[in-house]
């Protein structure tokens, strides 16, 4: 007979078999389990929500001079900061959007990985920036995928002062007020035939008077972000001058403007009035290629040019900053001049123009934080959305 | 005598032991963990939204004027605050723009009796029922206004919001 002890039986291999692959599906499925645990999407979510503040909250690095200027080269930006300062959050400097969205300079999406993103991971992005009332989007990045991590944020954006003076209303006898002292009158006028338009800036009082306990965001600053000896960053100055075809009195007047010139005066205040008391002129340009100037709406690069009805001076950003030498206690007088003839003879022929130099007490237009035909620096909304997969 | 009634024998074994495992990996492949820390997500986004829209509307526009909470505040503009409000949180850079939900009221301190007094909401797109789910933001205006039980301008009061999706 035989025994059978010993034997494996078949009852036991097969239990001991299922035993086996279940215990084998069992530990490959256990790590599987967690995975909805480690969302990828919270992930994405924070690194969208630390690239927003980093956007929007920071200033950005190198700071002094800010990155944004064209002096800094893209190599030498160490983080993209949007923030006007470290003080003003979710307060935008125009000048560092548009340098950040410009994406012929910067490549997505590495150059942006390493500058605002962040991470061992290389994250996907796209950062887009809309002004309220405006259809224009400005974004960098790729499309979006159908999950994202994502954060929102509202804004405001600094827009640059602008002068404006609106000369249409003047007759042949007077000029509202308080454009009457920019333009001759009266028996003052008739006796010039060459006539300037001075502004005038203190860079000390802008700099510490400014309003709101002179917080920058409402700062008219020549000397932002400052540097010296080169153009840097900064602001611009706007000055619109319109309806310039009422000030002549004669129809026979034929009005060119000839030159612009700057005076600098550094830590000396100039008591008189005009350009007298000023070094210089440190700029006499009849190639005003460093202002963007428009006659009657047309761009302008040689002088002399005749001007109809309107001029437009721009001080691009930085510009202020390069003719003050990065100085606080810089005085400046930037004087446009012009030459009045006759249509036809060609003869200087005096007229009433613009003339600034009877205005109390620097002979200038002044650029200030009262001066009525100035718009103030002010503040425009806007919001910025970051998308990270 | 053995008696195999009720006995699983060796190939329905291995079938029911496949038809479990199969039925096990179904039901677990089926659910997705949903942790405490995704809710969290959706919160933290909009809290920041609400934060940023008050800081903002706290923001004056120029350096010598008034910031619009403050004269929301000032004058009960509950109408205008909806309108800016709305704005600041529903805009977004794509022409599609957000839907959010909220009520928004004022809280001050009563000097004279100690007490924190909450008005009842002065502007508002919805009123809470109690199944939603709001987050609370909140924003401290220097408002030139009196407010009973304190004679002083000005004076700190706190604007709460409730904002909420559905």
């Amino acid at each position: 007979m035989a025994d059978d002890a010993g034997n494996l039986s078949i009852d036991f291999l097969a239990g001991f078999t299922i035993f086996m692959i279940t215990f084998i599906y069992v530990a490959t499925l256990i790590p599987g389990l967690f995975i909805g645990l480690q969302s990828s999407s919270i992930d994405y979510d924070a690194v969208a929500y630390r690239t927003g503040v980093v956007l929007t909250e920071d200033p950005g690095m190198p700071y002094n001079p800010s990155w944004e200027s064209p002096s800094v080269a893209d190599s030498q930006i160490l983080r993209f900061g949007l923030a006007l300062s470290k003080d003003t959050p979710n307060i935008l400097s125009y000048e560092k959007i548009n340098r950040f969205f410009c994406t012929t300079e910067f490549v997505y999406p590495q150059d942006y990985q390493s500058r605002a993103v962040f991470g061992d991971y290389p994250y996907l992005f796209n950062i887009s920036l809309q002004m309220a009332g405006s259809n224009v989007t400005q974004s960098v990045g790729d499309v979006l995928p159908e999950d994202y991590g994502y954060s929102r944020r509202v804004i405001k954006v600094k827009e640059h002062s602008n002068a404006t003076l609106d000369f249409s209303n003047c007759n042949l006898l007077s000029c509202p007020s308080p454009l009457a002292q920019y333009a001759l009158t009266g028996s003052q006028a008739g006796n010039a035939t060459i006539q300037a338009f001075s502004l005038y800036f203190n860079y000390a009082d802008l700099l510490d008077n400014g309003p709101a306990n002179n917080n920058p965001a409402y700062q008219i600053n020549p000397l932002s972000p400052s540097g010296t000896g080169q153009i840097t960053g900064g602001e611009g100055v706007l000055v619109n001058l319109t309806g310039l075809g009422s000030l002549p009195q004669d129809n026979n007047t034929r009005v060119n403007l000839s030159s612009i010139s700057v005076y600098r005066s550094v830590s000396l205040a100039p008591l008189g009035t005009g350009q007298s008391p000023f070094e210089g002129p440190v700029l006499n340009a009849t190639n005003p290629s460093q202002f963007e100037l428009f006659i009657d709406g047309t761009p302008v690069t040689t002088l002399p040019q005749p001007v109809t009805n309107n001029a437009t001076l721009f001080i691009p950003p930085g510009l202020l900053s390069f003719l003050g030498q990065g100085d606080s206690s810089t005085l400046l007088n930037v004087t446009m001049q012009f030459s009045l003839t006759n249509v036809t003879t060609g003869n200087p022929q005096p007229d009433r123009y613009l003339n600034t130099t009877q205005v109390a007490p620097y002979g200038a237009f002044q650029y200030n934080y009262t001066n009525p035909n100035i718009t103030q620096p002010y503040l425009q909304n806007g919001v910025m959305e970051v998308a990270v997969w | 005598m053995v008696n195999d009634r009720g006995q699983l024998y060796t190939i329905e074994g291995i079938a029911a032991g496949m038809i479990m495992l199969f039925t096990t990996y179904l039901v677990l492949g089926a659910t997705s963990v949903y942790t405490p820390g995704d809710s969290h997500i959706s919160d933290m986004q909009l809290e920041q939204t609400g934060t940023d829209a008050l800081q903002m509307m706290n923001t004056p526009a120029n350096g010598t004027s008034e910031s619009q909470l403050q004269q929301i505040v000032e004058n009960n503009e509950g109408n205008t605050f909806n309108t800016v409000f709305l704005d600041y949180v529903n805009n977004k850079t794509g022409s599609k723009a957000d839907n959010l939900h909220y009520t928004a009221s004022v809280t001050y301190y009563d000097i004279l009796n100690k007490t924190t007094v909450t008005l009842p909401p002065f502007a508002f797109n919805r009123n809470l029922s109690g199944v939603e789910h709001p987050v609370r933001v909140t924003e401290l205006v220097i408002a030139n206004k009196q407010f009973p039980g304190g004679s002083g301008t000005p004076r700190a009061v706190l604007v709460e919001v409730l904002l909420w999706r559905d």
